[in-house]
């Protein structure tokens, strides 16, 4: 636009009040000033012309009405709603159809479905799902291993001796299931072997080891078979031994020296093993 | 109010909204994309993208209308860009909308005296200036459509468009003369 002054306002300043002039805002000799320039300036006045024109064109311009299904797709879209209520307004073209009133059992539905919806949303995800049944197939396989079977829920009972008893049986299955285990067999098995061919070579106990051996088999929670039943009667001292000695003077068992001990060719010995 | 009541969950308070802008927000997708299919999606678009930002509005920044509206222009404008290689720069004799008669803008100019019924008329003479409209650029559009056809005043105007008030003032302006000069160069074809 050609910057020109005419009546005393520039085409700028011109411009700048076209919209206050065209919305009626302008008034006083501001609007006197702005009228005789648009009469006179070559450039301003059609501009002036060509834009009441076109503002009068626009007002030829009447909303549209949106799409029948538009509203119920949106909520539909937005919270995954499909009310009652909003097909009843889709159907209703007739204006005298009013609208039903939501119940509160669809605002409640609504309100819930609208609170779970982002929850919801991240539970469907593939990785939570393969997650989840995941989860439930490792515990129904830890409680069908510990023998936990749904229908026995219902008899549980929450009692503290209850629980307790249930809590020692858990746990002496568990142990048994353990130690029955080939290869935990195995490997004790071995290593009482190896305890055993390690004995002879040890001293023997001196008095005081029944008794902490006692102790011992008292602590001992393994259950294993005692060492008692392994073990060999000939070899031990404590026995009570009947012996007779029909050749040879009469010698006292108790004043044989250790040079007789060692000569076993010489003295006959008959053993008799008490039977208690 | 509502709003607050629609952040803290309140479905029927979302639908009140969307009851309430839907109307809107579909004429202003309408003018600016010139097509009923797109206005359709492009509000869809508008109202999932407050449902999700809903909890960012501050009434203190601005009335709600406003700031529904800046969401809808920004996403014309997204999809504008978007478009942009696709579209063909029809001439105004070109169809364009589903609203309309698929029937050249020039003929339906030619027609207008035909019909004896006012209503008709009318409509055809909106359907000429929507296409006319379609034909401006999308800065002089905005600002013609928010002014002269959603009636927002020239603050709301710079608000949404986030230029100054004097440069909402003069787009709206090029843009009314743009829009006469295209109709009264069709009239003269016409003719």
């Amino acid at each position: 636009m050609p910057d020109q002054t005419s009546n005393g306002m520039q085409c700028h300043e011109f411009d700048g009040l076209l919209s206050d002039a065209l919305d009626g805002v302008l008034t006083g000799s501001e609007l006197d000033r702005f009228q005789a320039h648009a009469r006179t300036c070559s450039a301003c006045g059609p501009l002036f012309a060509e834009v009441e024109a076109g503002r009068n064109w626009l007002k030829d311009l009447t909303e549209v009405e949106p799409p029948v299904g538009l509203v119920n797709n949106i909520l539909a879209s937005t919270m995954g709603v499909d009310t009652r209520r909003l097909r009843v307004n889709v159907s209703a073209t007739e204006p005298h159809v009013s609208w039903p009133a939501a119940s509160w059992l669809e605002r409640a539905q609504a309100w819930i479905s609208a609170a779970m919806q982002p929850i919801w949303g991240t539970v469907r995800q593939p990785r939570f799902a393969m997650s989840f049944g995941m989860a439930f197939f490792s515990l129904s396989v830890a409680l069908s291993v510990l023998g936990v079977k749904p229908t026995d829920l219902r008899q549980v009972s929450l009692s503290p001796s209850a629980i307790r008893h249930t809590y020692y049986n858990t746990q002496a299955r568990v142990v048994r299931y353990y130690e029955n285990i080939r290869v935990v067999y195995e490997l004790e098995s071995r290593v009482r072997e190896l305890k055993r061919s390690m004995t002879p070579t040890e001293p023997r106990p001196n008095e005081s080891a029944p008794s902490n051996d006692k102790k011992e088999h008292k602590n001992d929670t393994t259950q294993q078979p005692e060492q008692k039943q392994e073990r060999n009667y000939s070899q031990t001292d404590s026995r009570i031994i009947l012996a007779s000695a029909p050749l040879g003077p009469s010698v006292n068992e108790q004043s044989v020296d250790d040079q007789s001990i060692n000569d076993p060719s010489v003295v006959s010995v008959t053993t008799y093993r008490r039977i208690v | 109010m509502l709003i607050r009541r629609c952040v803290a969950g309140d479905a029927a308070a979302w639908e009140e909204i969307v009851q309430t802008y839907n109307r809107r927000i579909y004429n202003i997708c309408y003018r600016f994309a010139g097509s009923a299919h797109d206005a359709e999606d492009l509000t869809q678009e508008a109202f999932i993208k407050m449902y999700r930002t809903l909890s960012s509005y501050d009434s203190s920044k601005g009335a709600f209308v406003t700031w529904v509206t800046t969401i809808t222009r920004n996403l014309l404008v997204d999809h504008f860009r978007k478009t942009k290689q696709d579209r063909i720069t029809d001439s105004l004799d070109a169809t364009s909308s589903a609203h309309e008669d698929a029937q050249p803008l020039s003929e339906q100019i030619q027609d207008q005296s035909a019909p004896p019924d006012a209503r008709v008329r009318s409509r055809e003479l909106g359907e000429t200036v929507h296409a006319a409209l379609a034909r401006l650029s999308p800065e002089l559009r905005e600002a013609v459509i928010l002014r002269d056809l959603q009636d927002f005043d020239y603050r709301e105007i710079a608000t949404v468009l986030k230029v100054p008030e004097g440069t909402v003032k003069s787009r709206i302006n090029r843009g009314r003369a743009e829009l006469a000069r295209l109709l009264q160069r069709t009239y003269r074809q016409v003719m």
